[in-house]
């Protein structure tokens, strides 16, 4: 080989050398100092962090905005199969399953055990699996109902608090406005559909000896969805899409009076119609039996420490702080605007000020810690991605041609244990 | 530059002089003894090329071939979620990918989309071109630029534009046939999806057509059309009889390019999927895709399926570019 051929080759070593380290950034300690990757999402955590490291000197936390929701759970899923996911994470609880599966999140039992106490056992218990501990709760969103007060008393209604009033709140809101519904039951919103089938009694996903009962199907979730299919056949409930720019602008004008979802359904609309603060309540989610207390989590996130990470214990000291701690929780509440998980936090937030949404609703807080206490208990499995898919697209279509909604159900619950069969889960579906 | 201007450099000797390059050699002619040298410049030449397309083309092509035949699969152990392994299933997932009604009728739906799309914005390209070619047509520079600005506006925002001009409340349309008392227009209901998001498509797609079928028309020499016209043949009859004719080739070069754009829908569907129920998400096959490859995390899936689709789209670019080679040879023997 002559000089020129070696240098060909010399620039080829190059460029692939050069190709191959851009992908690789450092981590790891300088000195005494350990710097922590976190990826999270939202608003707020700067704050966090700065109040982190503020009490930690010798841990630093380099955060990124991985986007939120689905999305950051399949990009933790390609980096830590890359072998380079971040220390610590921020994760929805429907998606921790599936990353549990895929070994993302490490075991954390032994260095949260101290912790669990700060913690309601209901709470506790999503982000555990089999005695194993992948992650600690950061907020908790009972679902509650937000709502126009100055619409419902146009209306002629009480706050409802079982399902039968609310299909008639909604009726008369309808009737008073034509043009205006008292909620939405959108095809895309898989997550009320369980929660509410969970109020019924209803298990979507639930494993004892390593068997799985899938319970999508499962009688009482089909009278939820006959429930939903009744109102929306009658026009009193919206079905079009959540936030996009045409619900936005009929929140604005008040002809969507109202939202089933999380506890932090207040922020959003808040971002959504500044201008309607102080004609919004919040008041807690019907329920099925008069009398009864039982509400379902809606959302909520718990962070994870990964199996990638090298510091552990310095991650799981910023996983403690962040949400069991007392300064981590007011951090919680007043820079990310959310309803802690911890019970230290759901004491602050007691005292806190209400939601701008509903400035003068004083008691907002007390309700939510009232409905906390009583928490419907909901397992994910390990493909709630792949059944938020199904089942957005199965409802809107039965949505769109007029078919029982039902039916979308039942297909979720078809794809669902076929993909749980053919990964190599032992599956049963649920007989009542 | 001279060379008595630089000496120094023509003292330097060979470097600047071209060597003398036998024009043809022929396989059994020995080589002049004493030039044995390997030619290795073109090699060096061709080397960041080679090494691009290797690392950038070659090697994902080959990972996703061999991550198309393999699956994750659950194996209980301890936990009770089970630990995900990866391991190979021969073409299960193409066997998937084939029987999978849905993808089908993805394909289905893109056909409906093409049908409307690429016929209307090479049409309108070449209307618009050949407008613009005639000698006696004002403002064309102006009007050339007004038409291909929407190319300039990125997919995404076009699709976001296009998606408030289509929801009842801040439609425009919908407004005036409101007042009119006839509702608002579906826009985004069923087959109303079609004609909406090929609009999108002609919009942004028509300017670079044109300018390319403009472009091929500028370099027909203009002595043809002299002796058209002194044979008494009108502006329209020049248009339809010796322009088309003569641009054909870029007319099939815009249409392989509409039908490859056709095949890889994704930008549209995807950024009107928040406005309405009736785009699912999987509306178009790179829709499928994204799905099973970033929200279901079902890598070797979306694996299989690309596989696929590059290869269907090879496949369809031959057979139309062949149609299209042997139509000409045809008319020109």
């Amino acid at each position: 080989m002559d000089r020129t051929a070696k240098r060909a080759v010399a620039l080829a070593t190059v460029l692939i050398g050069g190709a191959a380290l851009t992908g690789c950034a450092p981590t790891g300690s300088d000195g005494d100092v350990v710097t922590l990757d976190f990826w999270g999402w939202g608003t707020g955590q700067k704050e966090q962090v700065a109040a982190f490291e503020a009490e930690h000197p010798d841990i630093r936390v380099r955060h990124t905005d991985a986007g939120g929701g689905d999305d950051s759970a399949a990009k933790l899923l390609t980096s830590s199969r890359a072998g380079n996911a971040p220390d610590v994470a921020l994760v929805e609880y429907t998606t921790l399953p599936a990353l549990v599966v895929a070994q993302v999140p490490r075991d954390v039992t032994e260095l949260v055990t101290d912790i669990d106490d700060d913690f309601t056992e209901g709470t506790w218990a999503q982000t555990t699996f089999g005695g194993v501990v992948y992650g600690v709760p950061q907020d908790a969103a009972p679902m509650v109902m937000t709502y126009r007060t100055d619409v419902l008393a146009a209306a002629g209604q009480e706050v409802p608090t079982t399902w039968e009033e609310f299909a008639d709140a909604a009726r008369a809101v309808h009737e008073q406005d034509p043009d205006a519904v008292l909620a939405s039951a959108p095809g895309g919103e898989l997550a009320l559909y369980a929660g509410v089938s969970a109020q019924a009694g209803a298990e979507w996903w639930s494993v004892e000896d390593g068997v799985w009962t899938i319970g999508i199907a499962d009688e009482r979730s089909l009278e939820v969805a006959d429930f939903f299919e009744q109102l929306a056949d009658e026009g009193v409930v919206d079905t079009g899409p959540l936030l996009s720019p045409e619900y936005n602008a009929r929140v604005n004008d008040g002809s969507i009076a109202g939202w089933i979802a999380g506890i932090w359904a207040p922020s959003v609309l808040a971002g959504v119609a500044p201008d309607t603060s102080g004609n919004w309540a919040m008041a807690p989610v019907p329920q099925w039996t008069p009398g009864d207390t039982g509400v379902p989590f809606q959302g909520g996130s718990a962070m994870i420490v990964t199996e990638n990470s090298d510091h552990p214990e310095e991650a799981a000291e910023f996983v403690r702080w962040m949400n069991a701690s007392e300064g981590g929780s007011q951090s919680l509440i007043d820079d990310r605007l959310t309803y802690p998980a911890s019970i230290v936090g759901q004491e602050l937030a007691e005292t806190g000020a209400p939601p701008s949404l509903m400035p003068d609703q004083a008691d907002f807080w007390q309700v939510a810690a009232d409905v906390s206490t009583d928490v419907v208990p909901v397992t994910w499995g390990p493909n709630v991605s792949l059944a938020k898919t199904v089942f957005t697209d199965e409802l809107n279509a039965a949505i769109s041609r007029g078919t029982p909604w039902r039916d979308a159900f039942v297909a979720t619950q078809e794809a669902v244990v076929a993909d749980m069969e053919k990964v190599g889960y032992q599956v049963r579906t649920s007989d009542r | 530059m001279t060379s008595t201007s630089t000496p120094s450099r023509a003292a330097d000797g060979g470097a600047l002089r071209p060597e003398v390059v036998h024009p043809v050699r022929t396989g059994r002619a020995p080589r002049p003894a004493g030039r044995r040298r390997v030619p290795v410049a073109p090699y060096l030449f061709v080397a960041p090329a080679v090494v691009l397309f290797v690392v950038f083309m070659l090697v994902p092509l080959l990972y996703t071939i061999w991550s198309s035949l393999r699956a994750y699969r659950i194996e209980l152990g301890t936990s009770v979620l089970g630990v995900r392994v990866d391991r190979f299933v021969g073409f299960e997932n193409y066997a998937a990918v084939f029987q999978d009604a849905e993808l089908l009728a993805s394909f289905g739906r893109l056909a409906v989309y093409g049908l409307i799309a690429v016929p209307l914005t090479l049409g309108l390209a070449l209307l618009f071109a050949l407008l613009l070619d005639v000698p006696a047509v004002r403002a064309k520079r102006f009007s050339r630029t007004a038409i291909f600005i929407p190319y300039a506006v990125p997919g995404v925002t076009a699709a976001l534009l296009w998606g408030f001009m289509y929801l009842p409340l801040t439609s425009p349309f919908s407004y005036v046939t409101e007042a009119l008392g006839w509702g608002p227009v579906p826009f985004l209901e069923g087959n109303g999806l079609f004609g909406s998001l090929a609009n999108i498509a002609i919009w942004g797609g028509v300017g670079f057509n044109m300018i390319i079928i403009y472009t091929s028309l500028r370099g027909i020499p203009t002595d043809i059309y002299e002796s058209a016209r002194l044979d008494g043949a009108s502006e329209l009859q020049i248009a339809l009889r010796i322009k088309v004719p003569l641009v054909v080739p870029a007319l099939v070069l815009t249409g392989v390019f509409a039908l490859i754009g056709t095949l890889q829908l994704y930008g549209e569907p995807n950024t009107l999927r928040p406005l309405t129920t009736d785009i699912t998400q999987s509306w178009a096959p790179l829709m499928t895709i994204y799905r099973d490859a970033f929200l279901t995390d079902d890598l070797p899936s979306a694996a299989a399926s690309s596989t696929v689709l590059a290869l269907g789209t090879v496949l369809l670019s031959a057979l139309v570019l062949g149609i299209a080679n042997r139509k000409r040879s045809e008319a020109a023997s």
